[in-house]
């Protein structure tokens, strides 16, 4: 079903949207942003953790994706993947310089954890599926392995070291956790 | 071909969709994704459910955040313009002042240099008396100009605060059409459950359904039938409902119901019927049958 997807732009209008951007028109950025905004603050709020930083993050996400936009490249992807990764990228960045400012490199599993607990005080948007269906089709711990390398940041060898548990298996949970999130937006 | 299935299976995609990668992997994975459309396949399915997986967290942002951020952010963008043109306007006055007040020669062009020459103009060249005059004029001239960069940010503010405007608008605009066409739509099936001309015909559940229930309305005079839904079985997303006419005991197609119909959120529009004594309902593979299927009959009545 493509309603599940909040960001299912009809390929003709994210070219158009690419393209004036792609001619710096200011008041696409306008645009982009009413299409984006919501979808990239929730994930930098994911990872960021706080209403201040995270719109601080946003702002300068959109700052980049302005004047980086050159580099885009349509013929590899989606624009939404290519933003959605500039500000995972910023979002990273932020929490690693946090945790080098705290002078603790890791945060330990049990806090990062209870954070993403307690992470989700914000409103859910109700029209939007997903985050329950999500939460039903996939087991645990798929789900924390997932939230980790997305959220936190973690390589996979990191989750490993961190879960006690093989590399090959966090390869093979993540792997098989996002098969079962594919046939969700099928 | 099996060595795409390896390359896939090793979880080098996931690694590179997460960010994980050195920028020599990332080239070599874009690489390999570039010559093999199924490894790109793969990575473009990748993306998009990490993608879906992002939305899937959309959280509504702090109130009062678009205002703030897009002003920001539109402003930022466009300051190199905002220099330029404040130092454009520099240039014009200097050039407008400059032969007036027989200065400089050679009066330099760069932005910060124009100013100089001005308050050393009355040392240099001018009587005493009217150092008074041009003291005043450079306090004037620079007033001004103060006043302009003022004028231009107000302008700068009120432009992007009339393009997020104009957005709104359009949002509304859109909103608004959207529920005129459901008003019309509403307004259409008003009229055909008022119209004396089409006739009711209720159609019960059959045993394979003993709790369906249906309506058709028929207008004999224009042909027109359409269909309201009290309750009908939910079916798996490859089937569908399909109207049918029965003419003197030989099956006419009427249509397909949509999901939305067949859920009993409206009354649909089916196709045209130029006699009939009975309706009924099938279940048939989405998008209808030339034949119904008896055996999955659901529903059925006479006029």
């Amino acid at each position: 079903m493509s309603d599940t997807s909040l960001i299912s732009l009809p390929p003709a209008a994210e070219a158009e949207l690419v393209r004036r951007l792609q001619a710096r028109d200011e008041s696409a950025m306008t645009l982009f942003y009413d299409r984006y905004s919501v979808a990239l603050y929730g994930v930098i709020f994911r990872i960021v953790k706080a209403e201040d930083e995270s719109e601080d993050v946003l702002q300068e996400a959109l700052i980049k994706i302005w004047h980086a936009f050159a580099s885009y490249d349509p013929g590899k992807g989606r624009l939404f993947t290519w933003v959605l990764n500039i500000c995972r990228n910023l979002s990273i960045d932020k929490i690693r310089s946090r945790q080098h400012r705290v002078g603790s490199r890791t945060q330990g599993l049990d806090d990062s954890l209870t954070a993403q607990r307690q992470a989700a005080p914000t409103v859910f948007r109700p029209e939007h599926i997903g985050i329950q269906e999500i939460t039903k089709k996939l087991i645990p711990e798929q789900r924390q392995i997932i939230d980790l390398l997305y959220f936190e940041g973690f390589t996979q060898s990191e989750v490993a070291e961190e879960l006690n548990i093989p590399l090959g298996t966090v390869k093979t949970r993540a792997r098989t956790a996002i098969k079962v999130l594919s046939k969700l937006i099928r | 071909m099996e060595n795409f299935q390896e390359y896939i299976e090793s979880g080098i995609l996931e690694q590179y969709a997460l960010g994980e990668l050195s920028a020599v992997d990332q080239a070599a994975v874009e690489a390999q994704a570039a010559a093999h459309p199924e490894i790109q396949e793969e990575l473009q399915e990748v993306q998009a459910t990490l993608g879906f997986y992002a939305e899937a967290h959309a959280v509504t942002p702090p109130p009062g955040m678009r205002e703030r951020v897009l002003t920001n952010v539109l402003a930022h963008i466009a300051a190199p313009v905002a220099n330029n043109g404040l130092r454009t306007t520099v240039d014009a006055v200097a050039q407008t002042t400059s032969p007036s007040s027989r200065v400089a020669p050679a009066a330099p062009v760069a932005g910060e240099a124009v100013v100089r020459p001005m308050s050393s103009a009355p040392i240099a060249v001018a009587p005493a008396r009217s150092s008074g005059w041009a003291i005043a004029a450079s306090v004037a001239l620079l007033l001004s100009l103060g006043g302009n960069a003022l004028l231009y940010s107000n302008w700068k503010n009120t432009r992007s605060e009339l393009v997020a405007l104009q957005n709104e608008n359009s949002r509304f605009a859109t909103t608004t059409t959207v529920v005129e066409k459901q008003l019309g739509d509403l307004r259409q099936e008003n009229e055909v459950l008022r119209s004396d001309e089409f006739r009711a015909v209720a159609l019960a559940g059959t045993k394979t359904a003993p709790t369906a229930r249906a309506k058709v309305l028929f207008n004999a005079a224009t042909h027109k039938v359409y269909v309201d839904v009290r309750s009908l079985p939910a079916l798996p997303a490859d089937k569908q409902y399909q109207l049918w006419a029965l003419d003197k005991g030989k099956p006419v197609d009427a249509g397909v119901l949509t999901a939305a119909t067949a859920s009993g959120t409206g009354i649909q529009h089916m196709k045209d019927v130029a006699s009939a004594q009975t309706f009924a309902m099938t279940v048939e593979p989405a998008g209808g049958s030339v034949n119904p299927t008896l055996s999955t009959m659901t529903v059925v009545g006479n006029i």
